[in-house]
This record gives structure tokens, C-alpha cells and sequence, in this order.
């Protein structure tokens, strides 16, 4: 994380604890963002699942749950399917805004750091 | 200093306040401090690699206990209707047959090791539900513990690339002092 040019700065307790909680936000923030994709994927799913519901013209469907098939009224799937949707965008939402105060957070710790340390150190992802 | 000098045995790194006076247990040599500070942070990735693998196996046991407890769910939501619970189950890859159920009372769960056991659908649920908060708790404590285990990589990282500047200034102090000892301008 830091490059070596030699100035050297006098690096304290305090300023290891800055880099840590950095580093910590950084791995944070990857790791939201692979579970923001994973639940648009679902969110991306679901709509089709229910776009088909609408075509399906059969009074039961079949339902997956688990590793089996399980036959169900085409009403049950629906509530199932908008239930399922209203609780993946509600996820959704609150990884979003979690992956906003990271940033702020990250945004506030490259100040400080850049702001002592200049040119020593290197925040940005390769 | 620290705040823990270690956790489940990852022993935690030492923050150096004064790169000198650290180089003091290596003789002054930055060359061996460095080579055991690499160590160092090789072991901690070894460490890190081993709770990734334990945290991806509870990242997909936690959805097959929330599959089950699906099932049991659907299984008590059914009970007492009138018309049976079809299901269409796989006997082996792409063959399905089709079973029904009709106030079903008791559903079987795999413990492992060759086992199944016979549970009243409460009772499973009520162990599943546990098994799902085991695992949820165990996936807490790992993500702890890799951010634990982040911090002691990241001050090892810090130290090394303190130690590394520390050297190269030492160095261009030398050749300031004594610039016929290398012609080439610094």
C-alpha cells in the first residue's frame, strides 16, 4: 500500500490504525458490491419469473423449493414470487446504502492520509 | 499497544513506533528484518486462505438449511388440507417421479455420517432453525476473525514498505557523506 521513495514520514500508532480500517473498507466494499450483483441477478430473475406467471395459462405450477418440484396453485406461486421480490429489493436497498457509507468513510480516511502523507502512500486500486 | 496480542492463535503483528530502535533484534540488518517480516505476512495469508475456505462452506451450508426449512414450512402449511401436496422428486439426474403427501406428521433429516432420523415436523424445524443460527453465528466469529486477521497483514505490509524506506534513506544519507564511495550521482 505505501511506495517506497524514500521521504521518510514519521508514521504513528494512530496513522497504522487509519491505514487498517482503510484496508478493512476497501475489502468491505468488494464484497458488497458482489453481493449488490448477486441480488440485481435475483431481482433480474424474479421479474422474469413472474412476466412467464402472467403467460403460464395452467391452474398449477411447479414450484421449486430445495431439490424438488412442488405443484402449486398458480395464486400461492405468485404471493410466493412477490413476497420473495419485495424482500430481495428491500436487501438490496440496505446493501446500497451500506455501500454508501463505506465510501464516505473511505472518502474521509483518504483525506486524512493523503493529507499527511502525500505522494508515500497510494490508496488507489491498481 | 495492540489491542489483542492474538486471537485463535493468529499471533498479532507489532506495531513499530521507531524503525531504528526495531532493526536493534536484527543487528541493525534491514535485509534479515525484512525476509522475516515476508515470512510473517506469508503465514497470515496461509491463515487467511484457510478461513476463506471455511467461510465459502458456510456461505453455501447456510442456504441449503434455509432450503430445508423451506420445505418443512410448506410441509406444516399443507397439513389438514383437503387435496394432497404433489412433488415431483429427482431419482436420479433428470428422472423425476412424483409423490404426494397428505397430512404428512414427521419428515426424515440426513445428520451425516449415514444417519437419518425420523423428527416430528416441529421438532425439525426447531433443529433446523438452530442448526441456522450455529452456522450464522460461526460465519460471524470468521468474518471477525479475517478482520482481525486483515489489520496484523496490513501492519505487516506497512512495517515492510517503513523498514524498506527506512533503508534506502540510510543508504542516501551514506552516499551524501561519502560520495567517492559510489561515483554515481544520488
Amino acid at each position: 500500500m505505501q511506495q517506497g521513495d524514500g521521504v521518510e514520514t514519521e508514521v504513528t500508532w494512530e496513522d497504522q490504525q487509519n491505514i487498517n480500517a482503510f484496508g478493512r473498507l476497501n475489502n468491505k466494499f468488494h464484497e458488497l458490491e458482489d453481493e449488490i450483483k448477486a441480488k440485481k441477478d435475483m431481482a433480474d430473475n424474479l421479474e422474469d419469473a413472474s412476466n412467464e406467471l402472467i403467460l403460464a395459462d395452467e391452474p398449477e405450477l411447479r414450484y421449486l423449493i430445495g431439490e424438488v418440484f412442488t405443484h402449486l396453485p398458480v395464486e400461492e406461486v405468485e404471493e410466493k414470487l412477490e413476497s420473495l421480490k419485495e424482500e430481495n429489493s428491500q436487501q438490496l436497498e440496505e446493501l446500497q446504502e451500506e455501500k454508501n457509507e463505506v465510501l464516505a468513510k473511505m472518502a474521509a480516511l483518504k483525506k486524512i492520509l493523503y493529507g499527511k502523507f502525500g505522494d508515500s502512500i497510494n490508496l488507489e486500486e491498481d | 499497544m495492540a489491542s489483542s496480542s492474538e486471537r485463535r492463535g493468529i499471533p498479532a503483528a507489532t506495531f513499530v513506533k521507531d524503525v531504528q530502535e526495531f532493526l536493534v533484534q536484527y543487528d541493525g540488518n534491514p535485509g534479515t528484518c525484512l525476509t522475516a517480516l515476508q515470512e510473517r505476512l506469508q503465514q497470515y495469508k496461509l491463515a487467511e486462505m484457510k478461513l476463506l475456505g471455511q467461510k465459502r462452506d458456510l456461505l453455501a451450508k447456510i442456504p441449503d438449511i434455509r432450503k430445508c426449512l423451506q420445505v418443512v414450512d410448506l410441509m406444516m402449511a399443507k397439513k389438514g388440507s383437503e387435496e394432497p401436496l404433489k412433488m415431483d422428486f429427482e431419482v436420479a439426474e433428470g428422472i423425476y417421479a412424483q409423490a404426494e403427501f397428505q397430512d404428512t406428521e414427521t419428515v426424515c433429516l440426513w445428520l451425516g455420517a449415514n444417519v437419518m432420523l425420523e423428527y416430528g415436523c416441529e421438532e425439525a424445524k426447531e433443529l433446523l432453525t438452530r442448526n441456522l443460527d450455529t452456522a450464522n453465528k460461526s460465519l460471524k466469529s470468521i468474518v471477525e476473525d479475517l478482520h482481525f486477521l486483515r489489520d496484523q497483514m496490513t501492519i505487516t505490509e506497512v512495517t515492510i514498505a517503513r523498514v524498506y524506506n527506512w533503508d534506502v534513506h540510510q543508504r542516501r544519507k551514506q552516499r551524501a557523506i561519502r560520495p567517492e564511495a559510489d561515483t554515481a550521482v544520488a
